[in-house]
């Protein structure tokens, strides 16, 4: 990031709890216009939690999110505003089993934004085109293989048209091959400009694509660096015993 | 040979009274479904202002057997100055077992749908409003049909309580048959098998449209329950 740029994202000591048990502790980060943010570490390190508290699926117990420089949370019109300018895809795709693919694409264009019917069927269909699935349009979710199912999430959160994109685990619940076209597509993304954080246990995608690298464990921060440093060279223990233990695999 | 024939002569006034056991369980499923319904999304509400009065309509209804329903209602009301024909009480009391019942099947589809696709909605921006309406809904009422139908038909069944108030239905009109000819097991074997007529044919044709589903009466309890009650207990506030 560059100084004198304004972050998109901002997260100012945020910490999840669950029934008071605290699951992320005190953790701030600036994602820049742009930036490709990967979270990485152990299973249970608040990785997944963090994510969902930036668009307030898990509100945080302590701290603030800022988007664009503006507080988050205060009021029923920042949340509405957040749950637009941020689009999310799940581990678990949460695709919609009765609507095809282009009625889930569209049915936030046309039900949170309000556009005519058509203009919102335009969009969907240009998202889904995006993606490489425009074939598959009229096609249930049931009928669609794990990575085509990701993808139509992909493209769903897209025709929101959002300024960032959160990522969790998306290519967890799939076999390696239908996760290649999942991060086929974020590569895309990313070389677009998109502003992304991804949750990941992918560490060539993390070290490729990402910018920046944050390694979590239980709900730290533990250490932050370019991807290329913190890949190569981590300077924390933890760090290098998490990274040498995915590496040995 | 004899049965038959008095059967025949039983069949007209029985077909009467089968008109009106049909209307009774009409009228009462649309009152009840409605409000079962309302119940069911007042019970699956945030606020514990809204969800527990519907928890507590919903106990009473599942709690007192309908017979005790239909005589508080037939009974029990007028002495509050309320006071209906025989048939509207039995409407209003098999309606309000009918809307206790549903409610809870309709809870269990609702509580079935996975919690990734509600968060999905948040996520998408959609109203609380726009989440039931558009996603949970819809699916809802796919898993709670088969369930639904079974309901449908022990409420059937169950409108020959209504003879208890003097409403001339099916099994009313067998009684008085029997009470004229003391022929109690033809008279009654009759009103049966009209019965199972109507119900059997209702399983065959839901069998048919769902095939793999269980339409046993007794089967009012949808597949999802158990991911339900987990989900509930996970959300308890």
């Amino acid at each position: 990031m560059t100084p004198e740029s304004k972050p998109l994202l901002t997260l100012d000591g945020v910490c999840v709890a669950y029934r008071h048990q605290e699951v992320v502790h005190d953790v701030s980060l600036d994602v820049a216009a742009g930036e490709v943010v990967a979270l990485i570490g152990p299973s249970g390190a608040g990785k997944s939690s963090l994510l969902r508290a930036i668009n307030f699926l898990e509100p945080p117990s302590k701290g603030r999110i800022l988007l664009e420089g503006v507080e988050v949370g205060g009021s029923r019109r920042t949340l509405d505003a957040l749950r637009r300018d941020v689009g999310m895809v799940f581990q678990s795709f949460n695709l919609f089993p009765h609507l095809t693919a282009l009625q889930n694409v569209m049915l936030a264009p046309e039900h949170t934004l309000g556009l005519p019917r058509e203009q919102a069927r335009e969009r969907a269909m240009r998202q889904l085109t995006h993606v490489g699935l425009a074939e598959r349009a009229d096609a249930k979710p049931g009928k669609c293989s794990g990575g085509q199912q990701q993808r139509i999430a992909i493209a769903r959160a897209l025709a929101m048209e959002p300024k960032v994109m959160l990522f969790d685990e998306p290519t967890s619940a799939l076999d390696p091959e239908l996760g290649a076209e999942v991060l086929a597509t974020m590569r895309t993304l990313a070389g677009e400009g998109m502003t992304m954080v991804v949750v990941t246990h992918e560490m060539h995608f993390a070290e490729d694509v990402a910018d920046r690298v944050v390694f979590m464990a239980d709900g730290h921060v533990v250490e932050e660096n370019s991807a290329g440093k913190l890949m190569r060279d981590p300077q924390h223990p933890r760090t290098q015993r998490f990274l040498n233990a995915v590496r040995g695999r | 040979m004899s049965t038959l024939n008095e059967w025949q002569d039983y069949l007209p006034d029985y077909l009467d009274g089968l008109k009106v056991t049909l209307r009774l369980t009409g009228v009462s499923l649309a009152g009840g479904l409605p409000l079962g319904l309302l119940l069911a999304l007042a019970m699956t509400a945030r606020r514990r202002t809204v969800r527990w009065p519907a928890i507590l309509l919903v106990e009473i209804g599942r709690g007192a057997p309908a017979l005790v329903v239909l005589y508080f209602v037939y009974y029990g009301l007028p002495q509050l100055d309320l006071t209906w024909s025989s048939f509207v009480c039995a409407a209003i009391a098999l309606g309000f077992t009918t809307a206790a019942y549903t409610a809870d099947i309709f809870r269990a589809g609702i509580n079935s749908i996975p919690v990734g696709h509600r968060e999905a909605c948040q996520a998408l921006g959609l109203s609380h409003g726009q989440e039931l309406r558009l996603v949970v809904l819809p699916q809802a009422i796919r898993v709670v049909i088969p369930p639904l139908i079974g309901f449908c038909i022990l409420l059937y069944q169950g409108t020959s309580l209504a003879f208890a108030v003097s409403v001339p239905e099916l099994l009313s009109r067998a009684y008085s048959q029997a009470s004229i000819t003391y022929q109690f097991t033809s008279t009654l074997v009759l009103a049966g098998l009209v019965y199972a007529a109507i119900s059997l044919s209702a399983v065959a044709l839901m069998r048919a449209r769902w095939p793999g589903r269980t339409a046993s009466v007794t089967d009012v309890e949808p597949p999802g329950e158990g991911l339900a009650r987990t989900t509930e207990v996970t959300h308890a506030p």
